[in-house]
């Protein structure tokens, strides 16, 4: 295990909409150590994105961080001016973006664009570094040299995707952040994608954060996770853990909702309902409208929600821990 | 089988009142749009205002008619004499006499008896704002304040009878050229290009040279001059969109007629963006009918146009604010309310994009 | 894209055929003796009449005499103006064709500058104190009923303060003994201008190139110094120095049209390029971008107001478009003797053959505009590839 990298603890985040705000972060805090890989699961909408979105503080405009602290390599972000930021930003942490989002500018060349976050956090680079740079980014990635001059309507989804590893690995960020990496693309490209980032990742000694709402992703991708649900974490722990012994009745149900390839064939299992809104700040357990299983302090809304530890480094929230 | 055909309408009722309350929500977020309404409405006001005062008798139509009206607001002047040299103690240089209230005796022709120092009554045309003419009277004797209502008249009618006219055959034709698409599309197109090819204004006067051009006539041609125009090929970009989207391709699939697909699925959803090019295009309506009002080529009673114009070829424009009520209440007049609407579009703009939404 | 280019100069031929006609039967169509200029015209020699009735059939059925005016259109035979007998439309058309130019140049490039700098300033700051106090000064210019706004202006600075000239493009008693005729100094102007314009836009696109961020700034603005130092000594040698006092007169004449054109028409672009901004800015690539770390003005410039650019490019060139029917108005008002003044007052006397060449002039010129808005579209967005469609 290496040192700490980057510390969250405690994170709230909300944005203001019209109805009210929507808390989309509450509570979160996990630690990410060097060489390391983190996964954070979660359905749709649970708040995985906005707790990326806040380790760069890239949020929209009408989202406020309202409490808790991000710590890289012992440096505190939160409430750090912009200008600060954008030496973090891609140089201390960047994120490889979803391919189906539009994350390449259309009307400029992908070299050129990668040429520009290079020249912005190494402005004494010459042009030959630079583009010596980005071939060593696209040999890693396994891409052409000649990508460099092409716009990107003229890419693939995978070879956008992996252009966009090349991007995010230009600078040499200390962590990189995947979100949801391979979901618009089909299974064949998204699994030469994974090995492409696992490869990656041992090559340079990354520490990934890695962020999926495919949980068979993430098992395959990390050696800590995290479950997330309606905005907080509800268990955490070591991968393997968790896969082996889910605690939590929610982590379970997700587990149970994917098919496995080798072992028993299992019935699998559908999670009825939907998550709940977040614009109501409710008080007590937020799954357990939907859990098959409640306690009956759990029904009633008697118990705040709140990590426990349950064996070393595996925690998982109090009050599917006393129900389940 | 009724009864859930009735409950399906009242849902839909419900959802379309839902919607609507959700619009006018996010359209009174938007500041400039509600500051745009509320100009529109206080013009609409004023519009409404002047046949309500003629009905009711509180204005007299011989005296406050915009046209034909007239008062005779009189005045006494002091009857003095002009210094030969300047400056004097009164009169820094020849241009301060006669000051505010006095007359040169050399000016009096008409009235040969008058010495120095006596006062001589005269009707004064334009005359200054007071309680009885809010906004005075012009060089006729007609008031001001009134004109601006009529006119207020003129630019409603006018802007929104073009306006829809306008829209109203471009989104037909854009959203046919979308539809179709190949020759149809083709032929459209290059109808435009020639619309948009003719210089507007010269045409507009050749057109006013066929006919005594009234309001109603000015906006049928600009109507369809502009619905022709370039806001077909905006229109068509749009039902472009609308066209390959899903729901389109799923009632193709479960058959359609061409028609009902056109007025049932496209139609509708290219509506908004016409319904925000309806409100800039009248922006543009006011605007024409002032110019042209302004070089003198329309045939209508009175609009603001036209008093700017009288305002001009009377000379009190280089008289610099002597005769402000005569030059300024026009011009804002026709300033504010293409402003307004042009604010009002805005705020349907944030409303209608998704886009353009803060949150 | 050849296809393409062929596909659309047939069409715009026949377009324009069709324009021809129309405009012709329209102009036929106005009530009234047309060839009472002409009959009035004190220098018209006596035959002179018959001549040019019998050259263009005036007196035969309208059908045949549209026959005819296409026919020598094509020909290149324009006939000759009614009012000023003995010049031709082409003459008439040369003559006034660059002042207005001149001036329309300016005031578009100008605001167009303006406008979109401004555009994009208002979009980033959205939902500011600032931006929402620039809105409303640009809607009041976008709105204001220009011939108003234009003559209070005239007021103020030509009448009240005296700072310029009230119309015309030239004090005439400057000119009297003036070796040159006004129409090569504006030449030379045009020319001038020109050249800085081609010599500037080069000295970006030859910098574009090179890494350094700084150095690149520098380079652009030590250009920009060239030019002054070299405009500076161009107007101070040999010809162009006996040129300079006219041509100081006629920029002078300049000032005010200019200003007041670019205060009315700058509105425009900048509420346009606000409007494409706003949309842009939520676009996927402006969040890469920030993650990377750019400054925000980079990103202003560089991805949020690149994209944007081209919907504005379009209106610009439509706006070239209608620099001859917009000028109308303008001309008018300051009484500047251009193209815009021929043209009304050709339709207004009926002077038909100078009105059917001015506004078969502004036609080409729009046909032309148009095919080149849509293929520079294509070089600007490499996204679109133009199909072989209409």
């Amino acid at each position: 295990m290496g040192k700490e990298v980057l510390v969250v603890d405690k994170l709230n985040m909300h944005y203001e909409t019209l109805d009210g705000p929507v808390a989309a972060v509450k509570d979160v805090s996990f630690v990410l150590n060097e060489g390391e890989s983190f996964g954070l699961v979660g359905e749709s909408g649970c708040g995985k994105t906005s707790v990326a979105m806040s380790l760069l503080q890239l949020q929209a405009d009408n989202a406020k961080i309202s409490s808790g602290s991000i710590k890289l390599e012992g440096k505190e972000l939160v409430g750090m001016t912009e200008n600060e930021l954008r030496t973090v930003r891609w140089d201390g942490i960047s994120i490889v973006f979803q391919g189906a989002m539009n994350a390449w500018n259309p009307v400029a060349k992908i070299g050129e664009q990668i040429r520009e976050a290079i020249r912005e956090h190494r402005p004494d680079n010459t042009k030959q570094e630079n583009t010596q740079k980005i071939e060593e980014l696209f040999n890693i990635v396994g891409l052409d040299n000649s990508i460099m001059d092409r716009y990107p309507h003229e890419l693939s989804g995978g070879m956008k995707q992996r252009a966009i590893i090349a991007l995010a690995l230009s600078c040499d960020p200390k962590v990189v952040i995947a979100d949801e990496p391979t979901t618009a693309l089909d299974v064949v490209i998204q699994d030469q994608i994974l090995k492409e980032l696992k490869k990656v990742q041992n090559l340079l000694g990354l520490s990934l954060i890695y962020i999926s709402h495919d949980i068979a992703v993430i098992a395959e991708m990390t050696d800590n996770m995290a479950v997330m649900y309606a905005g907080s974490v509800v268990e955490m722990g070591p991968t393997a853990n968790i896969f082996n012994k889910p605690k939590h009745a929610y982590t379970r149900l997700l587990l149970e909702s994917t098919p496995s390839v080798v072992g028993k064939r299992k019935k699998l299992r559908s999670l009825d309902g939907e998550p709940p809104s977040l614009i109501n700040e409710n008080k007590g357990c937020s799954f357990s409208p939907r859990c098959p299983e409640p306690s009956k302090e759990c029904k009633n809304q008697e118990l705040d929600m709140k990590l426990v530890e349950i064996s070393k480094g595996h925690w998982a929230d109090l009050c599917c821990v006393s129900c389940g | 089988m009724s009864n859930n055909l009735k409950e399906q309408e009242e849902l839909q009722k419900q959802l379309r009142k839902d919607a609507l309350r959700k619009n006018w929500k996010l359209f009174s977020q938007s500041k400039l749009g509600m500051i745009g309404l509320y100009i529109v409405a206080f013009f609409l006001f004023l519009a409404l205002l002047q046949p309500f005062l003629f009905i009711t008798g509180i204005w007299n139509p011989a005296i406050y008619d915009p046209v034909v009206g007239y008062d005779q607001i009189k005045a006494e002047l002091l009857v003095i004499e002009c210094p030969k040299e300047y400056p004097t103690e009164k009169y820094e240089s020849y241009s301060d006499c006669p000051g505010p209230g006095e007359v040169n005796i050399k000016k009096l022709y008409m009235a040969p008896d008058l010495k120095v120092g006596e006062y001589y009554d005269t009707f004064i045309q334009p005359a200054p704002p007071s309680k009885t003419h809010l906004l005075g009277t012009d060089s006729l004797g007609r008031d001001v304040f009134s004109q601006i209502m009529e006119g207020s008249q003129v630019a409603f009618v006018l802007g929104l009878l073009s306006a829809t006219l306008g829209v109203g055959i471009s989104t037909i034709l854009g959203t046919i050229a979308a539809f179709f698409g190949g020759r149809v599309d083709a032929y459209l197109m290059r109808q435009s290009d020639l619309i948009l090819m003719l210089p507007s204004l010269p045409l507009l006067f050749i057109i006013s040279a066929f006919a005594e051009l009234k309001v109603w006539h000015l906006a049928v041609v600009l109507g369809v001059l502009g619905g022709l125009g370039g806001s077909v090929i905006t229109i068509k970009s749009q039902a472009l969109q609308v066209k390959v989207k899903p729901y389109v391709d799923s009632a193709r699939i479960t058959g359609g007629s061409k028609w009902q697909i056109l007025f049932q699925h496209i139609l509708p959803n290219v509506a908004p963006l016409a319904l925000l090019f309806m409100v800039f295009s009248v922006t543009g309506a006011i605007a024409s009918e002032s110019v042209l009002s302004f070089l003198g080529l329309l045939n209508i009673d009175m609009s603001w146009g036209i008093m700017i114009y009288l305002s001009q070829t009377d000379g009190f424009i280089f008289s610099g604010l002597d005769f402000w009520w005569l030059i300024l209440p026009a011009g804002l007049a026709v300033t504010f309310l293409a402003g307004g609407f042009y604010l009002v579009g805005r705020g349907l703009d944030e409303v209608f994009n998704p886009r353009l939404r803060k949150r | 894209m050849a296809e393409y280019i062929i596909r659309r100069t047939l069409q715009m031929i026949v377009v324009f055929f069709i324009f021809l006609v129309s405009s012709y039967l329209l102009f036929n169509a106005i009530p009234g003796n047309a060839f009472q200029n002409l009959l009035l015209n004190p220098d018209l020699p006596p035959d002179a009449y018959e001549k040019v009735l019998k050259t263009y059939g005036l007196d035969k059925p309208i059908m045949e005499r549209v026959q005819l005016y296409v026919v020598n259109f094509f020909k290149g035979d324009f006939g000759y103006s009614y009012k000023y007998y003995p010049k031709t439309p082409i003459e008439l058309i040369a003559e006034r064709l660059p002042r207005t130019l001149m001036l329309f140049a300016i005031v578009n490039i100008v605001a167009f500058y303006t406008g979109f700098l401004v555009g994009k300033v208002l979009a980033w700051r959205r939902g500011s104190k600032s931006e929402t106090w620039i809105t409303v000064t640009s809607v009041f210019s976008y709105t204001v009923f220009y011939p108003w706004f234009a003559l209070m202006m005239l007021w103020f600075f030509g009448y009240k303060m005296g700072w310029f000239p009230i119309g015309k493009f030239l004090y005439p008693e400057k000119w009297y003994d003036a070796p040159w005729d006004s129409d090569v100094i504006f030449v030379l102007m045009i020319k001038f201008t020109v050249i800085i314009s081609v010599i500037q836009f080069m000295a970006y696109l030859l910098t574009r190139g090179i890494e350094s961020l700084t150095q690149r700034r520098n380079i652009r603005f030590g250009s920009l110094i060239a030019i002054f130092i070299g405009s500076y000594l161009f107007w101070n040698t040999g010809d162009a120095l006996t040129k300079k006092p006219y041509a100081a007169d006629i920029a002078y004449h300049m000032i005010l049209p200019v200003v007041v054109v670019t205060i009315v028409a700058f509105a425009g672009t900048a509420l346009l390029t606000r409007t494409t901004m706003v949309e842009v800015i939520k676009e996927d690539y402006i969040l890469t971008a920030r993650a990377k770390g750019l400054s925000q003005k980079r990103i202003r410039d560089r991805h949020a107001a690149r994209t944007a650019l081209l919907p504005v490019v379009t209106s610009f060139i439509f706006t070239i478009v209608t620099i001859i029917d917009g000028s109308v108005l303008t001309e008018t008002i300051f009484s500047w003797p251009g193209m815009g003044q021929l043209l009304l007052q050709s339709v207004l006397e009926e002077d038909i053959p100078v009105a059917m060449a001015t506004f078969s002039f502004v036609g080409i010129f729009a046909l032309i505009a148009h095919l080149v808005a849509d293929i520079s579209y294509s070089y600007l967005d490499p996204r679109i590839r133009i199909k072989s469609q209409g």
